[in-house]
């Protein structure tokens, strides 16, 4: 793989993840509830569940820095989880 | 429309998951069919893409929408790849306490399975048609968000159904989920056509409608009623 095309497969990430990162950072996403939570919670009226998991980074509390921290972090999971899946399979194709 | 535990009934969840597993063996064994090495960095991207894209809200009043990217990962890998990637982003989603961990199989039923297929056809069909008028590039642009637009309305739809097991959600709801998600559709499209822009100049190899396409085999779907998936004629 040249350079060229390393910088094809990382630009788009680069790129995404500061946008994502800028995006929490600076307050500038919608906290409305989504089109889901707002039919069923706001316009249907039905009881919002409480005491479910609330994700593996509850602990750490709340916030701009960690929203973006944490969703960081998750994103290069994610990376490298797509990135041996697929591997995987590449390997077994017959 | 990442649904939360504690709305569904136990016995949907259960159903659900059965038919979430039985897609998903599905998927890995089509995709093992026909892989080729060199694309595997590409669906890391494409994964932490669709999460990235996933983490930002934007406004839809009195709600708000996010990418749901099941259409374009599609209409880019097949519908078997767009599933494998939606189950992996859903996944370390659920992980993160967006969307539930019992009612994984539903949201991958719905932003999965259904999107993914239904996403995939409406694309091939309008890829089809507006073919004849345009070259291919463009075709598989304005087809990819136009079908993007629909499947996310028709989701949010199905949706709606699903929520007919809840009790308080009626006729009415259904209808407000559906025409909230109209709107929140038109994001969709606007961030489908964007993305698939940079993959069309960038990576045309990926795209599997097109004449370029390395992924052409692993998209092809068996036993489809409308013999239409000769992307190459």
């Amino acid at each position: 793989m040249d350079r060229k095309e390393s910088l094809k497969y990382v630009l788009p990430l680069v790129v995404v993840i500061v946008m994502v990162t800028a995006i929490i950072l600076f307050g500038l996403a919608s906290s409305n509830p989504d089109g889901f939570e707002w039919s069923l919670f706001d316009f249907a009226g039905v009881g919002e569940p409480d005491g479910g998991f609330e994700g593996i980074w509850a602990f750490l509390g709340e916030g701009a820095i960690i929203e973006a921290t944490t969703g960081v972090i998750s994103i290069v999971a994610i990376l490298l989880i797509g990135y041996g899946v697929f591997w995987l399979f590449s390997r077994k194709t017959e | 429309m990442h649904v939360p535990d504690g709305v569904f009934p136990l016995w949907l969840q259960i159903l659900m998951y059965i038919v979430s597993g039985i897609m998903l063996f599905v998927s890995v064994k089509m995709i093992n069919k026909k892989f080729d090495d060199k694309l595997v960095p590409y669906m890391g991207v494409l994964a932490a893409v669709i999460f990235a894209a996933q983490l930002v809200n934007f406004p839809v009043p009195p709600s708000s929408g996010h990418l749901v990217g099941s259409t374009m990962l599609a209409v880019m890998l097949g519908p078997w790849g767009g599933m494998l990637i939606i189950a992996m982003v859903l996944f370390v989603q659920a992980l993160s306490g967006d969307g539930g961990i019992l009612t994984y199989g539903i949201n991958f039923f719905n932003m999965g399975i259904f999107s993914c297929f239904v996403g995939w056809a409406l694309s091939l069909v309008l890829f089809k048609g507006l073919k004849k008028f345009t070259d291919e590039k463009k075709a598989v642009l304005v087809a990819a968000s136009v079908a993007s637009y629909i499947t996310v309305v028709l989701a949010a739809f199905v949706q709606g159904l699903e929520l007919f097991t809840v009790t308080g959600f009626g006729y009415a709801a259904l209808a407000a989920i559906t025409i909230v998600h109209a709107f929140i559709g038109l994001g969709e499209a606007i961030l489908t056509f964007v993305i698939l822009l940079y993959f069309v100049r960038a990576k045309p190899q990926v795209i599997s409608f097109l004449k370029e396409s390395e992924v052409t085999e692993m998209a092809k779907v068996p036993f489809m009623p409308f013999a239409v998936q000769e992307y190459k004629e």
